[in-house]
């Protein structure tokens, strides 16, 4: 019961962050998906499982408030939040240059394969935005990068 | 090396959750536009949310002005009251035009009946994969929204249609941006008439113009014909960019539409169904 109200507070988190976002400048939407950036920083500190539910539940919340195919965006965050946190429980991706690598790296995964699910099955080529959705894992790579090292620091006792 | 009892569950529930998203793709693709009974509960739950999120930054940001922004306000008012001044002007002068075609009465009757069937809506949220595709707008159900009601900005250009979901207070509107939305067109001078869809990159196209039907020029204005049903005629929609003629059996037209998506913070919603009166 008590993860399940952490997924609920996390999915809201990101819904909470698109909204503000998309408030401010809709343009940021398409440099910055906040589902996958909540997604990822949860999956690593909680591990595969709760990493699975919460990325199949911020892409559903996505499809929805999006006239794609429903579904899409919740396969590429379901994958996303397993391997997130899948990988992170085998390997020490923790530092900060390898945290970057990492992120960069899961954000370009999950942006291949929901690109390859909406060409497919819409036989339509993505909507790039002038070219700014290439940019989205760099951006969720420098800001999952900079939250991961903001929490290390909070974290360490003061000497 | 294999897996421990621990993955082997993790794996399992990321096969089950796999399967339920393959499934709802798969219910999905056969509606097309039609949205699944999940989807609209997940959104009707979700869109409260969005506005209150969105109110709340509203208030905010209206307070950051009130007390910090103040510079300027001054100048800004002079400069209002002189605009609201000639706006009085303006409309005393064609309200007196008005009246040389129409009895008062006639005209008083029609602006009532135009204040009845607008209903103005603040946007709340935009499409979360594209946001050339629709967006969220804080009236719903309650307030006497249906589907495929008519949307235009505050200067009157068309903006898109309600389409479902609609929640008790929220509804979402797909944008003539949008590459899958079709409006029935017709340009002010030479009288071509298409249909006008997005290209999902802010832009606008007119399809199905043979390159055989003479006529059509840069910078014509384009309205609504009222063909398709849906948009009542004469709303303006946008004005020709460019034409080309590349050896297809169809013009390409290139369209900039005239609502301005930077400028999309409150809009209008055509309560009456042009669909309704047929």
């Amino acid at each position: 019961m008590k993860e399940i109200l952490k997924i609920a507070a996390a999915t809201l988190t990101a819904f909470v962050l698109y909204s503000l976002l998309g408030r401010i400048n809709p343009s940021l939407l398409v440099i910055l998906n906040t589902f996958s950036l909540v997604v990822i920083f949860f999956a690593m500190l909680k591990g595969e499982l709760f990493g699975v539910l919460l990325g199949a539940f911020c892409g559903l919340l996505q499809d929805s408030f999006s006239l794609g195919v429903f579904g899409v965006a919740g396969l590429s965050k379901t994958l996303l939040g397993f391997a997130a946190g899948y990988i992170s429980r085998k390997m020490n991706v923790f530092p900060f240059f390898r945290n970057f690598i990492f992120i960069f790296i899961l954000g370009t995964g999950e942006l291949a394969v929901w690109a390859f699910l909406y060409a497919l099955i819409l036989s339509k080529r993505i909507i790039t935005g002038n070219a700014l959705i290439f940019f989205q894992p760099l951006t969720t790579a420098v800001l999952g990068s900079l939250i991961f090292a903001l929490a290390r620091r909070l974290k360490t006792p003061k000497t | 090396m294999p897996f421990s009892l621990r993955e082997r569950k993790n794996v399992v529930v990321l096969a089950l959750l796999v399967f339920l998203n393959l499934l709802l793709i798969s219910i999905q693709v056969p509606l097309g536009s039609e949205h699944t009974i999940f989807n609209k509960i997940i959104f009707s739950v979700f869109s409260p949310v969005q506005r209150a999120v969105v109110s709340v930054g509203t208030a905010i940001a209206q307070t950051w002005n009130g007390f910090f922004g103040l510079r300027g306000v001054r100048v800004e008012n002079e400069e209002l009251k002189k605009e609201v001044f000639f706006l009085k002007q303006e409309n005393m002068l064609l309200l007196e035009r008005l009246k040389f075609l129409e009895g008062d009465r006639l005209i008083q009757d029609d602006q009532a009946a135009i204040r009845k069937t607008v209903l103005s809506a603040r946007v709340i949220g935009v499409d979360a994969s594209d946001y050339y595709k629709s967006i969220v707008i804080n009236r719903g159900g309650a307030d006497g929204l249906k589907p495929n009601m008519a949307v235009c900005d505050k200067y009157g250009s068309l903006v898109g249609r309600v389409i479902e979901p609609v929640s008790f207070r929220e509804a979402k509107v797909q944008l003539i941006t949008d590459e899958d939305s079709g409006v029935s067109v017709i340009s002010g001078t030479d009288k071509i008439v298409g249909l006008l869809s997005g290209d999902s990159r802010g832009g606008c196209q007119i399809r199905y113009v043979v390159t055989t039907v003479p006529g059509g020029q840069e910078g014509e204005d384009l309205f609504t014909t009222g063909y398709d049903k849906l948009f009542p005629p004469g709303i303006k929609v946008g004005k020709i960019v460019a034409i080309k003629t590349d050896g297809s059996f169809f013009k390409t037209i290139l369209v900039q539409p005239y609502f301005s998506y930077s400028d999309l913070g409150q809009v209008a919603v055509l309560k009456e169904r042009f669909e309704d009166l047929f």
